[in-house]
């Protein structure tokens, strides 16, 4: 049929496309003039070396971001100008961070914010020099310190480390309760020696053990990697506490310690065990160890993918074939989302206005950090930040509470 | 002080880089020349210790370390001054210096090398256990001069140049002192340092706290410079390896290797992290380790070593030398026969070193039993016996390295026994070698003059006893030229000479004809010759008596451990139990008597 309009079509064609064509030029380069149609924002996550796969993770959370903003019409403060998202690997140790963070300032000039960079030590040497070139900087980083130097240019999303138990610790008590009809009364501690698992152990030790009556029966510490998790999982055997805390932060400590639980006959409830970050639930967990020897762990993290994100938990999964959307995913989308947040607030593609734009930031509730709102106090510390619990259930860590954002209901361990 | 000429390619650098560097206004690219100086610094004091005596230090992160969290906890607990800090950083890396150096020099090679690993990675520990995981500098707004937080990163290079100046004027000094010349004489052979009289581990303590003050030093200024401090990365593997890296690609052994090796490496790793890292992340590491193993490959003493050979080999070419050696031994060889005369009077002459019982054990192996003899002065003794009769570890007892089982080793009427090597070559005595070890990249001169500081109140002095103890053995016209262009037997004589120069009145000669032809023995033994009417007592390990019966006065000979017979050559040579310990029984039948 369209045999006859085939030579027509293609001389009409060219010209038209010539004609409309130009007509594009001129009108980009005008709106160009008013606005800028792309504003850049920067994404410094390792991208090499043994960090390599959460900063992909975050990679995969910001390009969706991007994309979704985009689609949705761009910034409409700027005339529907586009996010572009820079990528810059702070490779693996804290002076290849500074560095890149050094050269993104240096060479990518026109960013307006940036988000990064896994490791609270990467984020700490960025932030440095991000701090004295005036870009504000998300972070999903939870160290204490990050947002206690002082900095004017640092905005911490999830909850700081020593508030994560805090806040964590007396919710885990009321779920034992009320679904084992009992409140643990013992407790053992195995942690390794990172700055995260010490910032958390500090906060239990000096405050909430005694707060929420919990006696510390055991408590062993190792450097990572560890080697053998016998010794530790036997002193817990003869201890018989009613609560595990599990705090390791590298995915082959926690295979091994949770093999050897199992081996001790204290998993699958036995003996109810609690982590305090996203390494017992990363994907990765499930290649070294069974759904079965995972069942029923818990652990207390800054964020999750929960209810609410279906579509989002759904698109990862179809692009980029990923079983779940971890912290590390959702906070990164999040993260664009405040950054076009603050950019309508701010009304231009300027560093400082954006910085400035965060500081009096009141969007309400957040829809993909838990609890508390868009808004952040004198430190940069996100208003209100809570936590999530995510428990191991058939083999896939899913946000049990706050119930607002639970996907499952939890079950609480029977020890028997 | 040294020469302003030899300092004048530093200074040249140093005001070359900085002119560039202040044209520089992209603060990225600014760190990474900050880095550079910063890392060819701690490269530099790696090579004080390492690259000098030969002992490879993979822990200096240690001192680096120790550094970095002075700069860091100085500021955070008690609000001091980095310019204050970095000083005091110094002082604690000299005294960490010579705390680690006591008991590891114990070690030697590589067990040296795996222990100072282990240093690092136990402070690390340490400081991870003490809850300094994270540790940032902190801001100050109000006096960054005072705190070294300069608003112009400019400044930083300027500052870690300043101590890059410093610290390659200091390993000069040190190069062209008796101090450096201790170090080298100790990376070609430790125990030929020491049988020349060199305290070896005075030396190497001095080495080690002075390297682990530079390091601490430039470990202060890295954490000013990067403001965050974690236990990896400033006592982590990486940093160790980072010295390694830098001097050993660079040139080890001179100042200008870690240099060199900075100045490529650092800026070459930050670009491929900017153009390659950033398409394909990790690509970055893979490529950096393969342009190392090349270049390591094609230069394995690094690149300074191999352009300065490239440049002398042209520079050779151009100019052909004429070889002037043989001329100069000749009248020398030429007197060969007249000292039979003075044969029989030296063994009645005054006793300079007696030996009463001496004996050694190693486990069951009585390697030396019970030796007794008497050294008289201007004699020469020719100690010889079959392999493995002892006579290296006697001379071993003798000159200190081991220490006796029993009996007693007298030097002109004291008993020396059980004493330091240097003490006794301080005590006037000269020591050779059946291995020789010299350094082959120096000159003669340089090899020689390590041997005379035992003697030597100065430099000078050195250089002139040196001079002296060349022109004696007949080398004079070849001084100049490195030890890796001379014949075994001007190395002989070399050896012979490095002995000399610390005015033994003793000189022990340990298988100095081996591995010599025919008439290039006749010439050293000529040598030899003229030493013994010069006044020097003599004794000399040979075990082919060929040329030894012409040259020694008296002979003691050893089978066993123990002395099977002394006395002049022609009753030695005669005699029933010398052939059977050398030849077995049935030869001693076929013996003509």
């Amino acid at each position: 049929m369209n045999k006859n309009t085939k030579g027509r079509n293609a001389a009409g064609m060219t010209r038209r496309t010539v004609l409309s064509g130009a007509a594009a030029v001129g009108l980009s380069g005008l709106a160009r003039a008013q606005q800028p149609a792309e504003v850049k924002v920067g994404l410094i996550v390792p991208l090499s070396g043994i960090y390599t796969r959460p900063g992909q993770v975050m990679k995969m959370g910001a390009e969706m971001g991007i994309d979704h903003i985009n689609k949705q019409g761009g910034i409409k403060a700027l005339g529907g100008a586009r996010m572009k998202l820079v990528v810059i690997d702070c490779g693996d140790t804290t002076e290849k961070a500074k560095n890149a963070a050094q050269r993104m300032v240096a060479q990518e000039t026109d960013l307006v914010a940036a988000t990064g960079a896994y490791l609270s030590s990467f984020t700490l040497a960025v932030t440095e020099v991000t701090e004295r070139a005036e870009l504000p900087v998300l972070t999903l980083s939870y160290s204490d310190l990050l947002t206690e130097r002082g900095f004017k240019y640092i905005f911490q999303t999830a909850a700081p480390a020593s508030r994560q138990s805090e806040l964590g610790l007396p919710t885990l008590m009321k779920l034992a309760e009320s679904a084992s009809g009992k409140r643990p009364k013992t407790v053992a501690m195995l942690m390794d020696n990172t700055a995260t698992s010490i910032a958390t152990a500090k906060a239990l030790k000096e405050k909430l053990f005694a707060q929420e009556g919990l006696q510390l029966v055991v408590e062993e510490v190792w450097t990572p990697p560890l080697s053998d998790a016998t010794p530790l999982i036997q002193k817990v055997r003869s201890a018989r506490p009613d609560l595990l805390l599990f705090m390791p932060n590298a995915v082959s400590d926690a295979k091994l310690g949770l093999e050897k639980i199992n081996e001790f006959g204290l998993g699958q409830g036995k003996i109810p065990t609690v982590s305090f970050s996203i390494t017992i639930a990363e994907p990765d967990m499930l290649q070294s160890v069974s759904t079965e020897a995972v069942q029923g762990i818990m652990t207390i993290v800054a964020n999750w993918g929960s209810k609410g994100q279906e579509e989002l938990i759904a698109e990862l999964k179809a692009k980029y074939k990923e079983p779940w959307a971890t912290q590390n995913v959702v906070s990164t989308y999040g993260d664009m989302w405040l950054m076009k947040e603050a950019l309508e607030k701010a009304g231009k593609a300027d560093r400082q206005a954006v910085a400035q734009a965060f500081r009096t930031m009141d969007a309400g509730p957040s829809k993909y950090f838990p609890g508390g709102q868009l808004k952040f106090d004198e430190k940069g510390r996100r208003v209100g930040a809570g936590v999530v619990i995510v428990q191991w259930q058939n083999g896939v860590p899913v946000t049990v509470y706050p119930p607002e954002l639970a996907q499952a209901t939890p079950f609480w361990p029977k020890k028997s | 002080m040294p020469h302003l000429r030899s300092l004048l390619p530093a200074i040249v650098f140093t005001i070359a880089y900085a002119v560039v560097s202040i044209g520089v206004t992209n603060s990225y690219y600014q760190l990474v020349l900050t880095l550079v100086p910063v890392w060819a610094v701690f490269g530099l004091s790696w090579n004080l210790l390492s690259g000098y005596t030969g002992l490879i230090s993979f822990g200096h992160a240690a001192f680096f370390g120790i550094g970095a969290y002075t700069t860091a906890l100085g500021q955070i607990y008690f609000g001091l001054s980095p310019w204050l800090l970095i000083p005091v950083a110094a002082m604690l890396g000299g005294i960490a210096g010579l705390l680690i150096g006591f008991p590891t020099f114990r070690l030697q090679g590589h067990y040296f090398a795996l222990a100072m690993l282990a240093y690092p990675l136990a402070i690390l520990y340490v400081f991870e256990w003490l809850g300094f995981q994270e540790v940032t500098l902190p801001m100050k707004r109000d006096a960054p001069i005072a705190f070294m937080q300069f608003g112009d990163p400019r400044v930083y290079t300027l500052v870690a140049l300043a101590i890059m100046l410093a610290t390659i004027v200091l390993t000069r000094m040190i190069e062209q002192s008796r101090f450096g010349m201790a170090l080298l004489a100790i990376k070609q052979n430790e125990a030929a340092a020491e049988a020349a009289g060199i305290n070896t581990l005075a030396w190497k303590l001095r080495a080690i706290t002075l390297s682990g003050a530079i390091a601490a030093a430039i470990g202060a200024f890295y954490a000013q410079v990067l403001l965050v401090v974690t236990p990896q990365s400033v006592f982590g593997m990486l940093v160790s390896a980072q010295a390694l890296t830098v001097a050993m690609f660079g040139g080890v052994g001179t100042v200008w290797g870690p240099v060199i090796g900075s100045v490529i490496l650092i800026p070459l790793a930050e670009i491929l992290h900017a153009e390659a890292g950033d398409r394909f992340p990790g690509i970055q590491g893979v490529i950096f380790g393969f342009a190392i193993i090349c270049v390591i490959l094609v230069a394995p003493e690094g690149l300074f070593w191999k352009l300065r050979d490239l440049l002398r080999k042209r520079f050779a070419r151009s100019t052909p030398q004429t070889t002037a050696a043989p001329d100069v031994t000749q009248p020398v060889a030429a007197t060969v026969t007249p000292l039979t005369v003075a044969r029989k009077r030296a063994a009645t002459s005054e006793v300079v070193l007696e030996v009463r019982n001496l004996s050694r054990s190693f486990g069951g192996l009585k390697a030396v039993q019970d030796v007794n003899f008497k050294l008289h002065q201007n004699e020469i003794l020719g100690i010889i016996g079959p392999n493995g009769a002892g006579k290296t570890t006697l001379f071993n007892l003798l000159n200190g390295f081991l220490r006796p089982d029993q009996g007693e080793v007298l030097i002109g009427g004291r008993d020396m026994s059980g004493q330091r090597p240097h003490t006794i070559c301080e005590a006037g005595i000269g020591r050779t070698f059946q291995v020789m070890r010299p350094f082959l990249r120096m000159s003669i001169l340089d090899n020689v003059v390590v041997g005379a500081y035992v003697r030597a109140k100065d430099e000078d002095e050195a250089r002139k006893l040196a001079a002296d103890a060349i022109a004696r053995v007949g080398l004079s016209d070849v001084a100049d030229r490195v030890a890796g262009e001379l014949s075994t037997k001007e190395l002989r004589l070399m050896e012979l000479a490095r002995a000399l120069a610390g005015q033994p009145r003793i000189l022990l000669l340990d298988e100095t004809l081996a591995g010599l032809g025919h008439g290039e023995a006749d010439e050293v033994v000529a040598v030899i010759q003229q030493l013994a009417r010069d006044g020097i007592t003599i004794a000399i390990i040979e075990h082919t008596m060929q040329a030894m019966v012409r040259l020694v006065d008296r002979f003691v000979v050893l089978d066993h451990g123990a002395v099977i017979t002394e006395g002049e050559p022609e009753a030695v040579t005669r005699d029933n139990r010398v052939i059977e310990a050398y030849l077995g029984k049935k030869w001693v039948a076929h013996a003509a008597h």
